[in-house]
C-alpha cells in the first residue's frame, strides 16, 4: 500500500489548529457565511422537500434532540437534525458556493449546531468558529486534489464528494478528537461520499448536502467510538480517489509557531442573490442589463416585440434546460432565469412558484430563447460568462455581457446586502427578535459564551408571539 | 432498442414546421421508454407466481446461509460498536429485531444497518457472479421493513418475491459495465449495487406504484458508492449494512412521493447518473415480468463460503489442502514447517486480494499467534501469472510446495467448493448454518430456523420468521 502520509497530515493538522490560529480576515469571512447559510435554512424550511424529509425524520426516537431551524416545537436526534437543517439550507438552491466548486457551508453548519446542542462541554462560539473553518478548510484542500474540480461538474455532484469530509472533520474538531480518530473520521465518512450528478436538478439534490452533514458528524462519532477504516484514504487511488479521473493529493501542514495560510483567506466564497444555480446569476445580470438597454432606447417597449433571445453560455447540461416543468429544474435553467429576468426585470424568490413558472408570456418568452456555447467560454465559475441579445421585430439588436455578477466572490455582497438578504429570508419564519437575535449572535460570534443559543434563536417562530416577550426580558 | 428509436422518430416527423427550440424538446425521450422507467415498472409489476421453482429453492438457501452468517456475525466487535452507536444516539425503538441480540429492538432503518453489517463483518456472507454479496444488502432491510408493517405481515411469498426482486435488481445493474465483471478497483460493488437492490426489495414490499419504484432506485443512486480502499478495513461490513439501510430509506422517501432523476439509469451525456459509478456504462431495459422475462438466479447460481474470508481466499485454501493431502501421505502424523522450504502461490493480480503479500484475515488472535503458522508466513511467496484473471468466473489458485529435501508437491484448484459451479450441498449449507446460528441461539431456535425458511414460500404470515431470530 503506497502510504505517502497524507492522511497523517490530515489526521494530524485537524487536531492541531485552534481558536490561535484563526485571523481576522478568515473570521470576518465565515461569519457571513453563517448568517447567509442560517438565513437559507430558514426559508428552506417551509419546502415541500424539507417537509418530506422532517416527516420521515421523526419516525426516530433518541434521548439528545437537536433544534430544527424554522421549529418552535420540533427537535430530532442530532443526525437527523443535521440532516434536515442541511436539506433546508440547499432546499432553493440559495446557499454559497465556492471556487473550486461546491457548496461548503450547508454541509457543515447544521452537523456543527446539532452537536453543539448535545456536548456537555458546551462549546463556545469560538470553537464553533474554529470547527467549521476547519471544515471548509478541509473541502477546499480535497478540492485542489484534481484538475477535475475545477470545472462545473459532470459526475458526482461535489458537495457530496467533499461535504461530507468537511462535516466529519469539523464535527471531529468539535468532538475534540485524537489525531488517529480524526483520520478514521475521514475514511469512515469516504465511504459515504459520492452522488451522481443527475439529482442534481431534481428534489433529491438537497439530500445531497443533508446527508453530507449527517453522515459526516456520524463518522466522526463512529470514529470516537473506535471504528477504523483505511487510514490512508486520502493517499490511495482506490481511496478517495475514486471520484476523480486524477487524483494527486498533498500534504495539508500546521505550523507550531506562526501563521495558518487558509484557503478561505485566499479565496472568497460567492453568495447568492437568486435561488438557483449559480451560472444563472450571470445570465439575468447580462439579461437585466440588456432589458435595461432596451427599455432606455426604445420608447412604448412591449416584451412582445422580442423575435429571439440569445443566451451564449459555457457548456454544461444540467444547467441547460428549455422547457423546465419542475422548480428544480427551473432553478437549473439558463433559459428559464434570462426569461423571467427579461419579463419581470428581476428574478426572485417567488419567480419559482407554480404560477410564476406556468405564466403563458413567460413559456412564450421562453419559446424564443436559444442557446448557444462559444468555445472561449469556460464551463468553471472563475472563468465563465454570460452574454444575452435581444432580437426585436424591428430587427434591434440589444447585447450585454456579465462576467462577474454581483455577489461572485470576485464582486463580494456589501455587509449591508448581506444581513439584508438575510433578513427578508429569515423574517419569512421568524419573528423580529428571533432575527435581530441571530444576526447580533453571528455578528458577536467570536465573544460569544454558548454558540447553542443560536439554537433557541433559530426556533423563534414568528407564531411564538410569547417566546419573543419572554426572551427579551432576560 | 429499436422500438424505442422508432417512437422517438414519429413525433419529430408530425412537427417539422415548429420552431427549433421547441422541436429539440420533443427530441428528448418518452418519460415511458427510458431504461429508469423499465426498472420501475418491473419492480411495481412482479408477483409471486413469476418466482420458478428453482429461483425459490436457491434463494431460500441465500435467506438461511445471509440469516447464519448474520447471527454469528452479532459476536464480532464491529457489529457490537455499531449497535452501542444506534443505540447511544437513538432511542430503543420496538420495531425491528437485531439479530442474535434477545429484546433489542431497533428503528427499521438502523436494524437493517447492524444487521448487515453483523452479515459482513466475517466477510462470510454469499458472492455472486458478477462480483457482489447480494443477499447482506437486501435481507436486512426486508426484513426491518417487515416488522414495520403495522397490521399484518407479509406472506411468506411476498418476502421472498421482495428478496428476489433485491437480487435480480443488482444482477441486471452489474451487467451494465464491463467493469462489473472484474474484481474491482474503485468501487465496492456492494455500495454501489446493493443499495440499488435493497431500495428495489423495499418499494417491492411496500407495494410503491412504478414511478415511485423510479424514484426509489433514484433517491438510492445518491446514497451508493464506497471506496474500495475501505474493503481491508474495520469499516467494510459497514458498506453492506449502509446498503441495506440506505436502500430502505430511499424506498421509504419515494413513498412519501420524494422524487430524484428520471434518467438515472439511462445514460445522459455530460450529467451523470448511476453510470458516474462505472468507467464504462450501456444500460439495458428490463422487460416486464409478464414478457417472458427470466431471473438471473436462475441462470447464475451463487457461492456460498466455507469459511470466513475474501473468496478469493477459498482456491487456494482448496489448493493447499490437496498439497496437504499429498505432503500427509508422505509420513507419518501432521506437517512439520521444518520440511517446508518454500511456498508459492499463484493467484490473479489484485491489490484487493493480497496486497503483495499474504495476510491472514477473519482468523482468531490465538490462531494468528500460532508459531507454527508463522514460520511458514515467513516462505510465502507469490506469483501472478497472466492466465490468471481477476475475476471470480475464471480465476485458478495454485499453490507449489517446494520441501527441503528437494521434492516439489503442486496442488491447484480451479473450482473450490462452494462455488457456484461446485455448490454447497443442502446438507454443508445446512451444517453451517448450524455451526453459526448455534453460537447465538438456542438449538430448537435453530432447527426451527431451518424449518421456517425451508417452508417461506408457504407461509401465510413472515412473523414466523420474523420472531426466531434474537
Amino acid at each position: 500500500m503506497l502510504c505517502k502520509g497524507i492522511t497523517e497530515s490530515f489526521g494530524a493538522a485537524i487536531h492541531a489548529l485552534n481558536t490561535t490560529k484563526l485571523t481576522d480576515g478568515v473570521i470576518s469571512r465565515s461569519k457571513r457565511m453563517m448568517l447567509d447559510t442560517l438565513g437559507v435554512g430558514l426559508i428552506g424550511s417551509r419546502t415541500a422537500v424539507f417537509n418530506k424529509a422532517l416527516m420521515y425524520s421523526q419516525s426516530f426516537k433518541s434521548d439528545e434532540r437537536s433544534s430544527v431551524w424554522g421549529k418552535s416545537q420540533i427537535t430530532l436526534p442530532p443526525p437527523f437534525a443535521a440532516f434536515v437543517n442541511g436539506i433546508a439550507v440547499h432546499s432553493m438552491d440559495f446557499d454559497d458556493t465556492w471556487h473550486p466548486a461546491t457548496h461548503p457551508s450547508g454541509a457543515v453548519l447544521p452537523a456543527l449546531l446539532a452537536l453543539a446542542e448535545t456536548l456537555p462541554s458546551r462549546p463556545s462560539g469560538l470553537d464553533l468558529l474554529l470547527a467549521f473553518n476547519v471544515g471548509i478548510e478541509v473541502q477546499g484542500r480535497l478540492l485542489r486534489f484534481s484538475r477535475e474540480a475545477f470545472n462545473i461538474p459532470e459526475r458526482f455532484h461535489p458537495p457530496s464528494v467533499v461535504g461530507v469530509m468537511g462535516s466529519a472533520a469539523a464535527s471531529a474538531k468539535l468532538l475534540a478528537l485524537s489525531p488517529a480518530e480524526c483520520i478514521h473520521a475521514l475514511a469512515i465518512a469516504a465511504s459515504s461520499a459520492g452522488a451522481p450528478l443527475a439529482n442534481a436538478a431534481t428534489q433529491t439534490k438537497p439530500l445531497h448536502i443533508g446527508n453530507a452533514a449527517r453522515r459526516g458528524l456520524e463518522a466522526a462519532q463512529l470514529a470516537q467510538m473506535g471504528l477504523e477504516g483505511n487510514p490512508a484514504i486520502l493517499d490511495i487511488p482506490s481511496g478517495f480517489g475514486v471520484y476523480y479521473k486524477d487524483y494527486s493529493p498533498s500534504a495539508m501542514t500546521v505550523p507550531a509557531s506562526g501563521d495558518f495560510k487558509w484557503m478561505l483567506e485566499d479565496q472568497n466564497i460567492a453568495v447568492k442573490r437568486i435561488p438557483a444555480h449559480l451560472g444563472m446569476h450571470w445570465v439575468v445580470d447580462a439579461a437585466l442589463a440588456a432589458r435595461a438597454k432596451l427599455e432606455n432606447t426604445a420608447r412604448n417597449f412591449d416584451l412582445g416585440q422580442i423575435r429571439r433571445v440569445i443566451l451564449r453560455v459555457p457548456p454544461s447540461k444540467y444547467v441547460d434546460c428549455p422547457l423546465p416543468s419542475t422548480e428544480h429544474q427551473a432553478r437549473h435553467s439558463f433559459q428559464f432565469n434570462a426569461s423571467s429576468a427579461l419579463l419581470d426585470n428581476k428574478v426572485t424568490v417567488s419567480s419559482f412558484s407554480e404560477a410564476q413558472m406556468n405564466r403563458p408570456a413567460l413559456k412564450e418568452l421562453l419559446s424564443k430563447v436559444k442557446v448557444e456555447t462559444p468555445k472561449d467560454n469556460h464551463p468553471s465559475f472563475d472563468k465563465m460568462y454570460c452574454e444575452v441579445e435581444i432580437e426585436t421585430d424591428q430587427g434591434q439588436s440589444y447585447a450585454a455581457r456579465c462576467d462577474t455578477f454581483y455577489g461572485h466572490w470576485r464582486k463580494p455582497l456589501s455587509q449591508e446586502d448581506l444581513v439584508d438578504k438575510f433578513s427578508v429570508n429569515a423574517s419569512s419564519v421568524l419573528c423580529s427578535e428571533g432575527v435581530e437575535g441571530l444576526i447580533d449572535v453571528v455578528g458577536n460570534m467570536e465573544r460569544v459564551r454558548e454558540c447553542s443559543i443560536l439554537g433557541s434563536y433559530l426556533r423563534l417562530t414568528s407564531s411564538q408571539q410569547e417566546q419573543c416577550y419572554s426572551l427579551q426580558r432576560l | 432498442m429499436i422500438s424505442t428509436l422508432q417512437k422517438t422518430i414519429r413525433p419529430v416527423r408530425a412537427v417539422r414546421g415548429l420552431h427549433k427550440s421547441a422541436v429539440e424538446v420533443l427530441k428528448r425521450p418518452d418519460p415511458e421508454d427510458t431504461v429508469t422507467a423499465s426498472y420501475g415498472r418491473f419492480i411495481s409489476e412482479v408477483k409471486p407466481q413469476h418466482l420458478s421453482s428453482l429461483v425459490l429453492h436457491r434463494s431460500k438457501r441465500m435467506v438461511l446461509d445471509s440469516i447464519g452468517v448474520g447471527l454469528i456475525g452479532s459476536t464480532t466487535d464491529v457489529f457490537e460498536l455499531a449497535l452501542q452507536h444506534c443505540q447511544h444516539m437513538y432511542a430503543p425503538d420496538d420495531i425491528s429485531s437485531v439479530y442474535g441480540r434477545r429484546g433489542s429492538r431497533l428503528s427499521p432503518t438502523l436494524a437493517a444497518f447492524v444487521n448487515g453489517v453483523a452479515t459482513h463483518s466475517m466477510d462470510f456472507d454469499d458472492t455472486w457472479h458478477p462480483a457482489t454479496h447480494p443477499s447482506g444488502a437486501v435481507l436486512p432491510a426486508v426484513l426491518a421493513l417487515s416488522d414495520m408493517m403495522p397490521n399484518s405481515k407479509p406472506s411468506g411469498s411476498d418476502f421472498l418475491l421482495a428478496f428476489n426482486v433485491g437480487i435480480e435488481i443488482q444482477g441486471r445493474l452489474m451487467r451494465f459495465s464491463h467493469e462489473a465483471h472484474n474484481i474491482p478497483k474503485r468501487f465496492h460493488p456492494p455500495s454501489v449495487v446493493g443499495t440499488m437492490g435493497s431500495a428495489a426489495a423495499c418499494a417491492r414490499l411496500l407495494s410503491l406504484d412504478h414511478s415511485q419504484c423510479s424514484h426509489a432506485l433514484a433517491i438510492a443512486a445518491s446514497l451508493s458508492g464506497a471506496p474500495m480502499a475501505n474493503a481491508a478495513t474495520q469499516s467494510k461490513p459497514l458498506h453492506i449494512g449502509n446498503a441495506s439501510r440506505l436502500g430502505l430509506e430511499a424506498a421509504l422517501l419515494a413513498s412519501r412521493d420524494l422524487k430524484a432523476s428520471p434518467l438515472v439509469l439511462d445514460a445522459v451525456a455530460g450529467v451523470a447518473g448511476f453510470d458516474a459509478f462505472y468507467e464504462d456504462y450501456v444500460p439495458e431495459p428490463l422487460e416486464s415480468p409478464n414478457d417472458g422475462h427470466v431471473f438471473l438466479l436462475e441462470e447464475q447460481d451463487m457461492g456460498f463460503k466455507r469459511f470466513p474470508a475474501h473468496l478469493g481466499m477459498h482456491w487456494v485454501a482448496d489448493a493447499a489442502a490437496s498439497v496437504h493431502t499429498l505432503l500427509v501421505g508422505l509420513g507419518p502424523g501432521t506437517v512439520s514447517p521444518s520440511q517446508v522450504q518454500d511456498i508459492l502461490l499463484r493467484v490473479p493480480k489484485s491489490n484487493a486480494l493480497l496486497d503483495g503479500e499474504v495476510t491472514v484475515q477473519s482468523f482468531t488472535p490465538a490462531a494468528l499467534r500460532r508459531p507454527d503458522i508463522l514460520a511458514l508466513l515467513s516462505r510465502v511467496r507469490v506469483e501472478h501469472p497472466h492466465d490468471n484473471p481477476a475475476n471470480f468466473n475464471s480465476m485458478y489458485g495454485e499453490v507449489q510446495v517446494t520441501l527441503v529435501e528437494g521434492e516439489i508437491l503442486k496442488g491447484r484448484c480451479d473450482t473450490f467448493y462452494g462455488h457456484w459451479r461446485n455448490p454447497l450441498t443442502n446438507e454443508s449449507l445446512r451444517k453451517k448454518f448450524r455451526n453459526n446460528a448455534g453460537a447465538v441461539l438456542r438449538s430448537e431456535q435453530v432447527e426451527g430456523l431451518i424449518d421456517v425458511v425451508r417452508g417461506l414460500d408457504t407461509l401465510g404470515d413472515c412473523r414466523d420468521l420474523l420472531s426466531q431470530l434474537q
